[in-house]
C-alpha cells in the first residue's frame, strides 16, 4: 500500500469540476484508493462520495492506494494534485 | 400515460427521470467544459434552463448539497446516483444567487424544490446557464435514451431514461 498526503489548491475546493477528474483517474487502475480527510474517508471512484467531504481549499488529504498498480497511480494522483487539475 | 412508465421501470430496470428544471434538453458533448462533455463526471443530458428553479427529478434522498448551492448530489431508491450542476463554472459565484430550500439527508420526491437560482445574475455574471444532469455512478448503467432539443417543464414528464444492467 502506499499512503501519501496532498494539499487541495483548487479554488473553491474539490467541486465538481476537479472531483470528476479525480475519480476519472482513479478509474484508470485497478487499485483501491481511499481519500480521508481527517475522520472521513471515501472511495476515490464515487464522485458522490468525494464531494461529501466537503474538501476546502488549502484543506491537506491522505490518499492511500492499494493494489498491484498502486505505483503508477499513486503518481498519477499526484500529478493530478499537483498540476492543480489542469486539463 | 404516467402509469405506462411506472409499470415499464418495474419489468425492464429502466428507471424513468423527471425533467429537474424547465427549460430545453442538450445532449452532454454541447456543454461547454471539458470535464461534462467527455462525460468524465457521468453520463446524461444537460438543459439550459427558462427559469431558475430545479426540482427534483427523482424520488430519493439527498446525498450532498454543495457548500456553495450550486450544485446537488441525490440518490434514488435504486441507488442510482444523481449530480445536477447549475450553470458552469458557477462554483466561482460562492453561493451568490443560489438558495437551496433542502439539506443533506433530506428524503424528496419528483417535483419537490431542490434549489432555486437567479437566472439572471448568473448570466449577468457571465456564466452559461447550461446545466449538466449527471447519473455518477455510471457502472450501474448499460444505457440512457433521451431527446436532444426536447422542451421540458420542470417536475413533469421524463427527460431522460436510464436502463440498468
Amino acid at each position: 500500500m502506499v499512503t501519501f498526503t496532498v494539499k487541495v489548491e483548487a479554488e473553491g475546493g474539490l467541486h465538481a469540476r476537479p472531483a470528476s477528474m479525480l475519480v476519472n483517474k482513479a478509474n484508470a487502475f485497478d487499485s483501491k484508493i481511499r481519500i480521508s480527510k481527517g475522520e472521513k474517508t471515501a472511495e476515490a471512484k464515487s464522485i458522490l462520495n468525494i464531494m461529501t467531504l466537503g474538501v476546502k481549499k488549502g484543506e491537506e488529504l491522505k490518499i492511500e492506494v492499494d493494489g498491484a498498480d498502486e505505483q503508477e497511480a499513486a503518481e498519477a494522483l499526484k500529478q493530478l494534485f499537483a498540476s492543480n487539475f489542469a486539463i | 400515460m404516467f402509469q405506462k412508465w411506472f409499470s415499464k421501470k418495474k419489468e425492464s430496470t429502466t428507471i424513468a427521470i423527471a425533467a429537474p428544471l424547465t427549460g430545453r434538453v442538450m445532449p452532454l458533448e454541447e456543454v461547454p467544459d471539458p470535464v461534462f462533455a467527455q462525460k468524465m463526471a457521468g453520463d446524461g443530458i444537460a438543459i439550459l434552463p427558462t427559469d431558475g428553479l430545479l426540482v427534483s427529478p427523482v424520488s430519493g434522498k439527498v446525498a450532498h448539497v454543495f457548500p456553495t448551492h450550486h450544485a446537488i448530489g441525490l440518490v434514488n431508491a435504486e441507488g442510482l446516483e444523481l449530480l445536477i450542476h447549475i450553470g458552469i463554472d458557477t462554483v466561482k459565484l460562492n453561493g451568490e444567487g443560489f438558495q437551496p430550500f433542502v439539506q443533506v439527508g433530506d428524503q424528496v420526491s419528483v417535483g419537490d424544490k431542490l434549489i432555486h437560482f437567479d437566472l439572471e445574475k448568473i448570466k449577468a455574471a457571465g456564466y452559461s446557464l447550461i446545466t449538466p444532469v449527471l447519473i455518477t455512478n455510471h457502472e450501474m448503467l448499460a444505457s440512457i435514451t433521451f431527446t436532444a432539443g426536447a422542451e421540458v417543464q420542470a417536475g413533469s414528464g421524463i427527460v431522460m431514461e436510464a436502463l440498468l444492467k
